[in-house]
């Protein structure tokens, strides 16, 4: 049998595509993903039940639950490497441990909390370390000569915190770790209880840049959990949300990327192209990392009803913009050269962590979410896609995306027209929802359960904790200075990856 | 464990020389420390540090070691991991020495109040020198917050607006 026909076979739950499988259920299950290529999205705890959440198809889901046995449950981390982040994550919060495990090692909770396993019923004692935090190499690194080279968390630049632990011969890295959770804000437990106002707003802290991603995917998971939907003109108001946000990002990291490569004139050009953006599309939204604009049921912005001129006057800026700056980066001296040699990403590697977005668009694989959304029916094309897999491809992918959210912004403009989109009203309902995105870095996913009026359980998935598996294994081999241009080009986020 | 202790100690070696030169004329230097907040801060810096807003022209810089800081710049609310970090960077930095707190997170936690893995805000933690709310704040309304700290400094490309207005621009 396969895993699909394995978990269908469990018993079913109010969840239509959730099923609660036994131990030996469970355990038929990982021994046929290791055969199957069925897509993992994540693992998550809560407290009583473990679940893993699989994508049929990009818009169908599947999950399977068991219920901890001991505290204990058997790990997919041997079968779906990915999955070794979440399973590191649910014994720091709940101390559930699972079983042949590849990495046991804490991913956020270094001992120095006021409490361990915080989410569990009964959580430990406080962590009895001080000072900085310590941490155990791997034995690869270890092997690799052990850490003598590291960086982070504080660079003084301004990326979020994590530090790389490095094995280094010469200027040459030979193997690289990350020590993550220093941004472990603690969201699981926030979002636990919490008013559906607060969690919306915390969805949208879990990482600036794709704030929009996050709490559209949010607010879709409610509404999938309440059994409504927004109208199209809600949605396409959320799409030219989404499609501002992915300029404005990728405009960030591309201004990043120039000026970790030295031409500075692009990267202020980059720079200047935002600001310009922001200063159109800021009094009409209301802010300028488009915090709080999706709300469960509807959007709320500044001026809803000049959204659709706004978009015509950022696609004619664009129109006037963006082919030279294009130019600019494509014919900027040693740019593509000095990125070309940078952080090649194997297509393999990307399957094996389960990458997706602009990562995976620049190694040569089809894969956007947008394509299977309906509101994107008539919007989205497809984008013609780099093979190489180097800084240089992710690079150009990113720009391209520029210039095709740019046209679908001067197309939705005329649609839009004077809307404002409504509000459909949500009644709170005990359930669970799904909601989804194609956020600047790739699948944004949220699964939410309501209960008694209250969200009671999310779990998010971004492609930060593949994207860090990629960043790490990317290292080995590159030049101690090109960390930065690495991370940046692969879009590691560590707020988003500690939670 | 001592090696990633060696690694901070490198970095943020404690009692070296002072780097910066010391003068009426000379910019004050920044030494960004993102503490554990969502990162919204730390793009809005950069925007500030790269656009086009004329930072250096207002007289300040950032800087890529503690030790040649003049002011410590903190995003982000605190949390318990980063709080050794945060001090082994403030006690690398030569006197005199100084605290700026920017978003509603590093002063008061905003969004992020104290929890097990997190301390909250600097405010009623450490002597802060200048407080710039918002969630996260513009650049603009960073840098009309830092020209504040010397009164008449004003940039001139956008003098007109209120120094550290406290609407917020998230």
């Amino acid at each position: 049998m396969d895993a699909v026909s394995l978990i269908r076979a469990g018993q079913e739950t109010d969840t239509p595509w959730r099923f609660r499988l036994d131990e030996l259920g469970w355990r038929d299950m990982v021994a046929a993903l290791e055969k199957d290529t069925l897509p993992f999205v994540g693992l998550w705890c809560d407290g009583t039940d473990v679940h893993a959440l699989f994508m049929l198809s990009p818009a169908q889901p599947l999950a399977a639950t068991l219920a901890l046995e001991d505290g204990r449950y058997p790990a997919l981390s041997s079968v779906r490497p990915v999955s070794s982040l979440y399973e590191r994550r649910a014994y720091d919060l709940y101390g559930a441990e699972g079983m042949w495990a590849v990495d046991v090692r804490p991913l956020v909770d270094h001992d120095v909390w006021s409490a361990t396993a915080p989410l569990a019923a009964t959580p430990g004692p406080a962590g009895g370390h001080k000072g900085q935090i310590s941490f155990q190499p791997s034995d690869a690194l270890l092997a690799a000569g052990g850490v003598n080279a590291g960086a982070g968390p504080a660079t003084g630049g301004m990326e979020t915190p994590l530090h790389v632990a490095m094995a280094v011969a010469g200027e040459t890295i030979t193997q690289a770790e990350t020590v993550s959770g220093y941004a472990h804000r603690g969201l699981a437990a926030r979002w636990r209880n919490s008013r559906l106002e607060d969690a919306c707003r915390l969805s949208g802290r879990v990482a600036a840049g794709c704030s929009v991603a996050h709490q559209a995917a949010f607010c879709q998971a409610v509404e999938a959990a309440c059994g409504s939907a927004v109208g199209p003109e809600t949605s396409l108001i959320r799409v030219v949300l989404l499609e501002l946000e992915r300029i404005l990002l990728h405009l960030h990291t591309l201004a990043g990327l120039a000026r970790g490569a030295g031409a500075l004139v692009v990267a202020s050009r980059c720079a200047w192209f935002r600001e310009q953006l922001l200063a159109e599309s800021a009094p009409v939204i209301g802010s300028r990392l488009l915090m709080d604009h999706c709300v469960p049921g509807g959007t709320s912005l500044r001026e809803a009803t000049g959204l659709g001129d706004l978009c015509i006057s950022l696609a004619k800026l664009g129109e006037e913009i963006y082919p030279g700056l294009a130019t600019l980066w494509r014919t900027y001296p040693a740019l593509s050269v000095r990125l070309s040699g940078v952080g090649k990403v194997d297509a393999t590697l990307l399957d094996r962590v389960g990458l997706d977005g602009p990562v995976a668009r620049a190694s040569g694989k089809d894969c956007d979410g947008r394509r299977t959304q309906r509101v994107y029916q008539t919007l989205w094309r497809l984008t013609a896609g780099r093979h190489g897999g180097t800084a240089e491809d992710r690079a150009l992918v990113l720009l391209d995306e520029i210039g095709e959210s740019l046209r679908m912004l001067g197309e939705a403009g005329p649609r839009l027209g004077l809307t404002a989109g409504g509000r459909v009203d949500l009644t709170l309902e005990d359930g669970e929802g799904l909601g989804m995105t194609e956020g600047p870095w790739g699948n944004v996913l949220y699964w939410v359960r309501l209960h008694a009026g209250r969200v009671a359980q999310v779990f998010v998935h971004d492609p930060a904790p593949a994207a860090l598996m990629v960043f790490e294994e990317t290292l080995a081999g590159q030049d101690v200075a090109d960390l930065a241009l690495v991370r940046q080009s692969l879009g590691v986020n560590a707020a988003a990856l500690d939670g | 464990m001592g090696l990633i202790r060696a690694v901070f100690d490198a970095a943020f070696r404690q009692g070296g020389p002072r780097l910066k030169p010391v003068g009426p004329r000379w910019p004050l230097l920044l030494f960004h420390v993102d503490t554990g907040g969502c990162g919204g801060c730390g793009m809005e810096l950069e925007a500030l540090a790269t656009g086009p807003y004329d930072m250096e022209g207002a007289g300040f810089g950032f800087v890529q070691s503690p030790r040649s800081a003049d002011v410590l710049l903190v995003t982000g609310t605190l949390t318990r991991t980063m709080a050794p970090v945060l001090e082994a960077a403030w006690q690398a930095m030569p006197k005199p020495k100084g605290v700026i707190c920017v978003g509603g997170c590093a002063m008061d936690g905003g969004y992020f109040p104290e929890n097990y893995s997190v301390l909250g805000g600097l405010d009623r933690k450490a002597k802060i020198d200048l407080q710039i709310p918002g969630c996260p704040p513009s650049p603009q309304q960073v840098l009309d917050g830092l020209c504040s700290l010397f009164g008449q400094r004003v940039p001139p490309a956008r003098g007109a607006q209120a120094e550290g207005s406290s609407s917020t621009s998230s």
